[in-house]
Formats: C-alpha cells, sequence, structure tokens
C-alpha cells in the first residue's frame, strides 16, 4: 500500500514535471524575434500643418479629384505572428494610396494594395506571393517586410519579373538583384552604432543581440569594422525574452571592461530591460552604449528617464519623425487623416515611404499602366530625394540594392529621441557596404554626404 | 573565467531574483499542497496586476501606493475568482488536468495583456529602486534586498502558519488527505479559498518585485513561473523550507552561469537540469514523496 503510494505520487510528480518541461518549450517558442525598425515614435511632434513651418509635400497629383476606373493592384506580404506584426508597414502606405486616391490616382486611376500576411512559413510566404501575382495578378510588389519572404521569394519575383519597393531583414532583401529596400536593415544598422561607438574612442566591443536565426549575418559588419580599426571584440547572443536583465547588463559591462562600448541589438522592450538593468546598478557611465535602429523609439527614451540622456547613441535609418519638412509632414499628415490608430515611428515610416517612391515612379509612366511599365518605372528609379533619407533612393540595375547606407545617430533626451550626430556614411570595412559603393560610383549614384 | 571579484555582482542579482524565486514557488507549493492545483497561471496573473498598476500610474494618474496595492489584490482577486469557478468541479480530477486548466487561464491573460497592452517599452520603477547602498564596491538597490527579505518571510511565516494556526492545521490535513479531513468536518472550500486568496496575493507581490528586477513584459514575467516551478518541484511540491532554498540555488546558478561566457547563453536550462538532478537523487535514495507540508 505504501509503496503503491509512493510510486503514484511520483508518477504525479514526473508528469507534472514533464509538463513544466512542455510549458518551458512553449515559452522558447514564443520568444519574440529580433526585428529591425521598432517604433520611433514621437508623442510629442505636431502635424505640418498645424505646428509646422514647412509645407507639406503632395500626394500623387494633389489635385484633390477623386480617381476612378479600374484600380491598379499593387502586393504586399507582411510577417504577422505574436511578438512580430509588420502589418503596420503595408497599412501606411495603404493610407498613403488612399490621399493618392483622392488627389487624381495615378493619372486618374486608384492604385488598391492587396495585403498578405504570413507566420514565418516558407511555404506560405511562397502561397503568398504566388497569390499575389497568379490570381490577384498585381502590377508591383511594394510596402512588404516579413522575416523570411525575401529569402522565400527573392527567385520567384526575378523570374516574373517583380521589382520589389520593401523594407527588409533577412540578408536576401540586401543581396540580391530584385529587392530594394528603404531601410537598411540590422546588420548595417549595427555597424552604424558601432562607428558611433569608435568615434567615441571605445578601447573594446561588445555585441550583444537576441538569439535568433541570422545572428551571424547581422554581426559580420560589427567584426569587419572592428578588425579594421583593430579593436578587440566580443559577440554575443541573448534568448529572448530576458529572465535576469541585472545579470545580462552586468555581463556585457564586465565583458566590456573599463574604456569599452556595448551594442544592443534588440527589439525595444528587450533593449529596454538592460538598460534599464544598467541604470539601477549604476552601470551607465562604466561603458559606452549604443543600439541599432529599433531603439530609436520615444517610448524607450520617455521610459529611460533621463539615465541615459547623451548616453545611448542609437542609430536611426530614417529621419527623426519630429522634424519639419515636407515628406515628414506629408507622413504625419496622412496618418492623422487616414490611419490614426497607426503610430508614428520606423515602422510606419517604411510603408510611407515606400509608397510614396511608388507611387511618384507610376506617375512617371506614359502610356499603359501595367506589371511591365510600372516595374519598369520601379527599376529605372534614380536620385529620389526625400527629407526622410540622408541621401537619394534608386533602384537601377545591380546585382544588389542598399540605397539606404548613410544615416544618422540619436540619443534620448528629456523623454525624446533627439539628433546626436548628422548624416553619416555606413563603414565600407564591409564588403557589401563596398560592394554596393562601388556599384554607386560606376552608375552614378553616389552622393557624399555634405 | 572570470575573477571572484567579477562573480561577486551576480551574487546579489541571483539572491534577489533566487528570492522571488522563492517566493512564487512557496505560493504554488502552499496552493498545490491544499487543494493539488499546480498553478501555471501565477506568472501571468502576476504580469496583469504589474501592468494595471503602471496603468493606473501612468494612465490615469493615479498615485503609487494604491497602484501597488491594486496590483497585488488583483493577484488575490483574480486567483481567488479562478479557484471558487473552477476549484469544485475539478477538485477530483487528475493533477495533471488541474495543471493544464491553469495553462488555459495563463494564456488567456497573456492573450488579453496583448491585446490591451501590446509589446511596447514600459517600466515601472518602485522607490526601492532607486535607494542604493554599496558592500564591498557592489551596488545593491533596496528592490534586490526585498526579493530576498521577501523570500524568507514569506516562506519562514508560511511554516509557522501551517503548524500554529488552526486555518494551517487544516491546509495540512488536507495535503495529506482530502476525504479524511473532509469528514472530520473541516470546511473543505473555505480553507481551500484561502489558499487561492493567499497564492494569488503572493502571485501579485512577485509580479510587483520582478517587473523591477527583470522588466515590465507580459510574456517574460508570465514565463518566470518555470523557474519558481523548478524550485517547487525540486522541493516535491510538499517542504516550502526546501522551495525557498532551491529557489535561492536555481537563482544564484543561472547568476553565476551569466559571466562565463563558453556557457552562458545556456543558463535558461540551469532551474531544469537542477530539478532533474534532485529528482534523480531523491529517487536513487528512495525518498517518500509524500512528505510533509513545512
Amino acid at each position: 500500500m505504501r509503496i503503491k503510494l509512493v510510486l503514484g505520487r511520483s508518477r504525479q510528480i514526473v508528469m507534472l514535471a514533464a509538463l513544466a518541461v512542455g510549458f518551458a518549450l512553449f515559452v522558447s517558442a514564443c520568444g519574440d524575434d529580433d526585428d529591425d525598425g521598432g517604433g520611433g515614435g514621437d508623442k510629442g511632434s505636431g502635424f505640418a500643418g498645424e505646428t509646422g513651418k514647412q509645407k507639406a509635400s503632395k500626394c500623387g497629383l494633389g489635385n484633390g479629384k477623386k480617381a476612378s476606373g479600374e484600380p491598379i493592384k499593387l502586393g504586399a506580404i507582411n510577417t504577422k505572428q505574436p511578438g512580430t506584426d509588420f502589418t503596420e508597414i503595408a497599412k501606411t502606405a495603404e493610407a498613403y494610396f488612399k490621399c493618392v486616391n483622392d488627389n487624381g490616382g495615378i493619372n486618374g486611376r486608384p492604385v488598391q494594395l492587396v495585403q498578405q500576411t504570413e507566420q514565418t512559413d516558407p511555404a506560405q510566404a511562397a502561397a503568398a506571393a504566388k497569390k499575389l501575382v497568379e490570381t490577384e495578378k498585381v502590377a508591383g510588389i511594394v510596402g512588404s517586410t516579413s522575416i523570411i519572404e525575401c529569402a522565400v521569394n527573392h527567385k520567384y519575383y526575378e523570374a516574373n519579373g517583380y521589382y520589389v519597393i520593401g523594407s527588409g531583414i533577412s540578408p536576401e532583401c540586401y543581396g540580391t538583384s530584385n529587392y530594394a529596400a528603404v531601410n537598411m536593415g540590422p546588420r548595417h544598422s549595427v555597424t552604424g552604432a558601432t562607428q558611433y561607438l569608435i568615434r567615441e574612442g571605445v578601447k573594446k566591443l561588445v555585441l550583444l543581440q537576441s538569439k535568433v536565426p541570422g545572428t551571424e549575418y547581422i554581426e559580420g559588419g560589427f567584426l569587419a569594422l572592428a578588425k579594421q580599426e583593430g579593436i578587440p571584440t566580443e559577440s554575443l547572443a541573448e534568448a529572448v525574452p530576458i529572465q535576469d536583465a541585472n545579470s545580462v547588463a552586468l555581463k556585457i559591462v564586465q565583458a566590456a571592461g573599463d574604456g569599452g562600448g556595448v551594442v544592443l541589438n534588440f527589439t525595444p522592450p528587450e533593449a529596454l530591460k538592460i538598460l534599464q538593468a544598467a541604470a539601477q546598478q549604476g552601470l551607465q557611465d562604466r561603458v559606452k552604449w549604443a543600439c541599432s535602429t529599433p531603439c530609436n523609439t520615444d517610448f524607450l527614451a520617455d521610459a529611460l528617464g533621463t539615465t541615459f540622456d547623451d548616453k545611448l547613441g542609437v542609430n536611426a535609418e530614417l529621419s527623426l519623425v519630429s522634424i519639419d519638412e515636407p515628406d515628414t509632414n506629408l507622413y504625419k499628415e496622412i496618418l492623422k487623416k487616414y490611419a490614426p490608430d497607426i503610430p508614428l515611428g520606423s515602422f510606419s515610416q517604411f510603408g510611407f515611404l515606400e509608397a510614396r517612391i511608388a507611387s511618384q515612379a507610376m506617375l512617371g509612366i506614359e502610356g499603359d499602366v501595367n506589371k511591365e511599365s510600372v516595374n519598369e518605372a520601379f527599376k529605372n528609379i534614380k536620385d529620389f530625394k526625400t527629407d526622410m533619407l540622408c541621401k537619394p533612393y534608386y533602384y537601377r540595375d545591380g546585382p544588389l540594392h542598399i540605397p539606404n547606407n548613410t544615416d544618422i545617430t540619436v540619443t534620448p533626451k528629456e523623454g525624446s529621441m533627439v539628433e546626436k550626430e548628422s548624416c553619416f556614411e555606413i563603414s565600407d570595412a564591409d564588403a557589401p557596404i563596398k560592394r554596393v559603393r562601388d556599384i554607386e560610383k560606376k552608375e552614378g549614384n553616389y552622393t557624399p554626404v555634405e | 573565467m572570470p575573477s571572484w571579484d567579477e562573480f561577486q555582482p551576480f551574487i546579489v542579482t541571483g539572491l534577489a531574483l533566487g528570492g522571488v524565486y522563492a517566493l512564487s514557488g512557496v505560493g504554488m507549493v502552499v496552493l498545490y499542497r491544499t487543494t493539488g492545483v499546480l498553478n501555471l497561471a501565477f506568472g501571468a496573473v502576476g504580469a496583469m496586476g504589474a501592468l494595471i498598476a503602471w496603468q493606473a500610474i501612468n494612465e490615469w494618474g493615479w498615485a503609487e501606493e494604491p497602484a501597488y496595492l491594486v496590483c497585488v489584490l488583483f493577484g488575490g482577486a483574480v486567483t481567488l475568482l479562478y479557484g471558487l469557478i473552477f476549484g469544485p468541479p475539478l477538485a477530483g480530477r487528475d493533477p495533471l488536468v488541474k495543471a493544464t486548466a491553469t495553462l488555459g487561464l495563463a494564456l488567456i491573460l497573456l492573450g488579453t495583456m496583448s491585446w490591451i497592452w501590446s509589446d511596447k517599452a514600459r517600466s515601472m520603477i518602485l522607490p526601492t529602486s532607486t535607494e542604493n547602498f554599496t558592500v564591498s564596491d557592489i551596488l545593491v538597490n533596496y528592490t534586490q534586498v526585498l526579493g530576498l527579505a521577501f523570500g524568507v518571510v514569506v516562506t519562514v511565516g508560511t511554516v509557522l502558519f501551517l503548524q500554529f494556526t488552526k486555518l494551517g492545521t487544516a491546509m495540512r490535513g488536507l495535503a495529506n488527505d482530502r476525504e479524511i479531513t473532509a469528514t472530520l468536518g473541516v470546511p473543505v472550500r473555505r480553507v481551500e479559498a484561502s489558499a487561492w486568496l493567499v497564492s494569488g496575493l503572493i502571485s501579485g507581490v512577485a509580479g510587483l518585485l520582478l517587473s523591477n528586477l527583470v522588466g515590465l513584459d507580459a510574456a517574460t514575467l508570465t514565463f518566470l513561473v518555470i523557474s519558481s516551478l523548478a524550485a517547487a518541484l525540486i522541493a516535491r511540491l510538499s517542504s516550502v523550507v526546501v522551495t525557498l532554498v532551491a529557489g535561492l540555488v536555481v537563482g544564484l546558478a543561472t547568476a553565476l552561469a551569466t559571466p562565463i561566457l563558453s556557457i552562458s547563453e545556456y543558463r535558461d536550462m540551469a532551474p531544469f537540469v537542477l530539478a532533474t538532478l534532485a529528482l534523480l537523487w531523491l529517487s536513487r535514495k528512495g525518498h517518500s514523496i509524500s512528505g510533509r507540508a513545512v
């Protein structure tokens, strides 16, 4: 009887332990992916028409006439899953097209953005592209941002003559002929953050990023630049969500040592945990701190209080949303009128810019607007100037595209992000950047920083 | 390998976190011994309480103290409500079924938190997190002290409560045999409701402390229950004293593995490695699992 009782309860404990392990596995599956983008919101910025001095740009023809007739269909594929939702980007692009449609459309015809989502499933991403191309017969792909889509679909798009205008994450978004993202992606943003630390005179560099597929790709530029500068490095990865931020903050500060610098590449909530833990342990002055683009959000700046004011350099791939410039003012007006639920920030900036570039290109088409003419127009984009980027966007022919390879550094100040360093070139110590610059110079697309 | 000087700050972070693991573990063990329910929603309840406190302070303009109180009371109220509604119908079911039911509550709360608060970066700094003192060049804040102190105080308090109060004796009776205890006239439902309430209040306190020690993030706080669960499993879901020690060991082991860069990436598995080793060792020794609830 006693033995039976012991065995019975032992079995219960083992079963509950097994359930707990299952729970743990579920947790690891729920770890959020690192992404390039983040917020970049600015709760304090006003709309151009209300507080700005600069007049906003016009959307489309800017004539106030409703477009009519058969719509020009464009397509977008975005990742949407627990912890990672990029649909805000396509929704902002859609908002821009609504504005275009209210202002004469593309030479009278409205634009319709067909949106698909995927859950980091290659088969699903491939099916979404096939549906857009073969069922919806879209004329172009604009507004896509996906963890895997570039890798899965780039050959399909190449085979079908599509030139994608999107924002990217995976290497294929920056290393293939038919993608030209408006952002530069995590690898080059980390390089930009590293450059900031080198200018700050650090003696050792530590990169800490989330432990997700692609960490080797992202650390590539960081390692190449440090090697060129002769600075010792440590590249570390941390499983997310981080459960012991105090220990993690201590670890990276110890790894960097006195006079060292730390680059963080995490989503805003995870980066905040580390920075806040560092502040609570008085570590904010022990090393120099930098962060890739996702930290460029006023939510993070606000949550940090003033502890990291002017002590954290954040690489920002697009301009601050608080600037008073024509395109940025139009972006804020469009969000206010057509998508009031979407916050100001990097993601919505991506969507706006992609839609604006595509619309301006399509407005230049003479004759029928169809798949061939749209993609020809996209491919021929050159010298597209906007106040959201440090230098003009371009597409053109080329085995790879990283048109956004010059950006700025921002820093928290009293709850908002402010500019700390003006436009600088991402270092060509990293081979893909060197290759792109060589192509730019050869093709006449190179614009030196003023 | 880091030097001893480099290890020292990790002892502080490990003890602080370990104290909260112990606190949570004790709450889970008391509930399990009384009701037979392994509450996997413990972390989610604390997380939601902490987010409500954040909302109250930052969006509704409340003072900090009542907001913190709401966090703790929310934990007690939700857990008690769950216990009152689902406790009786699940009373006769297998412990695995009862635990899985709480997993459902955890996922509902997690979904609700994601829906209401999204995944934006937030923080809630307790006044104790901004006050520091130094121990041989190591900066220690009072939230870290609270983490450890609460773990110890709640454990000692629980032991005394179970040994010397009428309700505690009733809980121990339920832990040994529910049916016999009921036939002796013990108001089973009221005793169980007390256990649900106490466990819930502890989850609220743990949520508040962990939102400072770890971060105010729904998913993180929800799943931190795993480390506490490991401590409870090491104590074979019976002894609160062993749970305290196990919680501290889990916290310390995880923290001390952090600066060793070659194994740092794998330290998240430390709680379950320790739990597995402890269970294997105890099985080899032929220990009875039907331990006493102290």
